[in-house]
């Protein structure tokens, strides 16, 4: 440390430094790894004990052989005990209202950010109100809820209410996407497209749109997968223990009917989840890619000329703003 | 009027001077503008609707009387009753405490383990895609269903014969260790597992906006590893820390589900009483007055933690 700091512009100084084995770095990661193994091996185990013979239990030992029997279970209702009946129809409702609660939160997260993109009298206050939404136990949400419906004498149902409530926790995390999406977004090729004589509309519909959809996108996919897993606030609307998915399983675990099917179940949501967000993030990544390379040109120019560019225009830019 | 319908005016003219980058947000700019609030109504509506007016109805129905009988369960008579009842309930204020402390352990233990896991992916990660894809392998079981991760966590681990059991089993422990099944103890172990990651996200955005090599030169400068991490990093990583411990405080206070599968029968929540007072004796009420003041709770609790650093300045 000391000799090295003593020329610490030159840039063979700081090569050296960088060779020398950073001791802290290699202990945090392995500290990383048993972070992973602790946020994980719930569910590893779980995947495991999905695997067992027809006389697997709930917990160890391990009762083999190896099959896929309570995994077939799932799907194939004549397998005795079998809840694949039950579980295929909770699973499609738990589909189509999280398809939906995905689809009401990109809406209103958009519509919101794109209000809060301009700063407007109360703004503090109204953001506090979408914070308020993350903020809310979902038990209470669902108390709430059923009282003031049963207030207006209008009867709960997971497509009436449990849909809305969802809604309300999904549209702050889709509000913030937006909030960060719009922070990275260049006003300036808005106005571009404006001074080339499109009108408003189209301006939105060809510039705006394609230039923040991934995370409308974003939004859509918290709203969905958000639904998808919750219970809290969908159980005080719930009529038949088929509504949603995740009613199925609270139903099953609370009385006492669980088996290793139910693991098996766990561990296919869980899979099906993750694989959606990673396809979101590949998906993603590609566009992206596919984008940055179509603009290379651009941003080349940009960085080279920027300074000499940039200068003068923004001025200029200042200018006719402050009019 | 044109200028104030127009969606999106320049943004300032001092700030791009400046050299700071354009952005979607207009800061410094005021104006309500028509388009404001017809983008904002849509929201505004579903927020009202299922948001505030339901909160709005419990702490009005927490006002209300009991009535055995009618269909709401409720008449419109205004009371302290259900108030003065609870002061009187030992088990409430009991249920409330515990709920309290396993908050207070759960923030915690989330900042003291969640923070090495931040503070390793936003500033010692050197490769862009590297960080994004160990965050990614960090937070994918945020969108896993926690009633899931909680029957995972009761069964297959932690049980009598779950797989922490086994282990000390095969290290010499006879007896399986009861307390780590369906108890307090397994109730506060499993909400770390189940929120740490609402630490580590804010967290690391925060820290990663630390600038490297402005802890390379604190160094060089002579400064200790403790002075620079207290000079350096941690006023960065302070919103972060504040945010986090909001959503853990917050959202585990008002744990329902995860209680119920986790502590069996044994171990209630403020949201289990809720619960049994409202599906089982139908009290809404008196179910109302106690959501209310677990509201108050967790509406102290988070004026407390805001006084930690402010906010407001650092979004």
């Amino acid at each position: 440390m000391s000799t090295t700091a003593a020329t610490p512009t030159s840039p063979r100084s700081t090569r050296r430094r960088r060779k020398r084995i950073d001791w802290a770095k290699w202990i945090l990661a392995l500290y990383f790894v048993l972070f992973l193994a602790f946020l994980y091996m719930p569910m590893i185990l779980m995947g495991v004990l999905s695997f067992q013979g027809p006389f697997g239990g709930l917990t160890w030992p391990f009762r083999g052989p190896v099959t896929l029997n309570w995994w077939k279970s799932l799907f194939d209702s004549s397998v005795p005990g079998s809840q694949a009946e039950n579980i295929g129809i909770a699973g499609r409702n738990s589909l189509w209202i999280s398809l939906a609660a995905g689809a009401i939160v990109a809406l209103l997260a958009f519509t919101l950010s794109m209000a809060f993109r301009r700063n407007f009298r109360g703004s503090s206050v109204a953001f506090y109100v979408i914070m308020l939404a993350l903020m809310t136990p979902g038990f209470l949400l669902a108390l709430g809820t059923q009282l003031f419906w049963s207030f207006l004498d209008v009867p709960t149902s997971i497509w009436r209410t449990a849909l809305g409530a969802n809604v309300i926790w999904g549209i702050p995390f889709g509000f913030l996407i937006m909030l960060a999406v719009w922070n990275r977004y260049d006003n300036a090729i808005e106005e571009a497209a404006r001074d080339l004589g499109a009108n408003k509309r189209r301006t939105f519909r060809e510039v705006t749109l394609p230039l923040v959809w991934t995370g409308i996108f974003g939004a859509f996919l918290f709203g969905a997968t958000l639904t998808w897993n919750d219970y809290d606030r969908s159980i005080l609307f719930q009529v038949n223990s088929t509504d949603t998915l995740p009613l199925t399983i609270g139903g099953l675990t609370f009385t006492g009917a669980i088996r290793p099917d139910l693991y098996a179940l766990g561990t296919a949501t869980t899979l099906a989840t993750v694989s959606v967000v990673v396809l979101f993030l590949l998906i993603t990544t590609i566009v992206l890619k596919f984008r940055g390379a179509s603009s290379a040109p651009v941003r080349r120019v940009e960085e080279e000329f920027g300074e000499e560019l940039g200068g003068p225009m923004r001025i200029e830019a200042a200018d006719t703003d402050e009019r | 009027m044109s200028n104030s319908s127009s969606p999106d005016p320049p943004t300032s003219g001092s700030e791009r001077a400046l050299g700071a980058r354009p952005t979607g947000r207009q800061k410094g700019r005021r104006g309500g503008g028509v388009m404001t609030v017809v983008w904002g109504i849509p929201g505004y509506l579903w927020l009202g609707f299922f948001l505030v007016a339901p909160l709005v109805f419990i702490v009005l129905v927490s006002f209300w009387t009991y009535e055995q009988g009618a269909q709401s369960g409720f008449r419109e008579d205004w009371t302290l009753q259900n108030y003065i009842d609870l002061f009187g309930d030992d088990t409430y204020w009991n249920n409330m405490l515990t709920s309290f402390m396993t908050s207070l352990i759960a923030v915690a233990a989330c900042l003291v383990f969640g923070f090495p896991v931040a503070y390793f992916l936003a500033l010692k990660v050197q490769n862009l895609r590297n960080q994004i894809a160990l965050f990614i392998l960090a937070l994918a079981p945020f969108w896993t269903s926690f009633l899931t991760r909680s029957i995972a966590w009761t069964y297959p681990l932690m049980g009598r014969e779950g797989g922490v059991n086994q282990i000390l089993r095969k290290l010499g422990v006879d007896e399986p260790v009861e307390a780590l099944g369906f108890s307090t103890l397994s109730v506060r172990l499993a909400m770390i597992q189940l929120y740490i990651l609402f630490m580590v996200t804010p967290l690391f955005f925060a820290l990663s906006q630390v600038d490297r090599s402005a802890i390379e030169a604190a160094r060089d400068l002579g400064g200790s590893w403790l002075s620079t991490f207290r000079e350096v990093i941690l006023p960065q990583a302070m919103p972060g820390v504040v945010i986090g411990s909001i959503f853990i405080f917050v959202l585990t206070m008002g744990e329902y589900g995860t209680v119920r599968v986790i502590g069996g029968n044994t171990v209630s929540s403020v949201g289990t009483i809720v619960q049994s007072k409202v599906e089982i004796g139908i009290q809404y009420p008196q179910g109302s007055a106690s959501a209310v003041l677990l509201v108050a709770a967790l509406v102290l609790g988070v004026f407390v933690i805001t006084r930690f650093s402010n906010l407001r300045e650092e979004l």
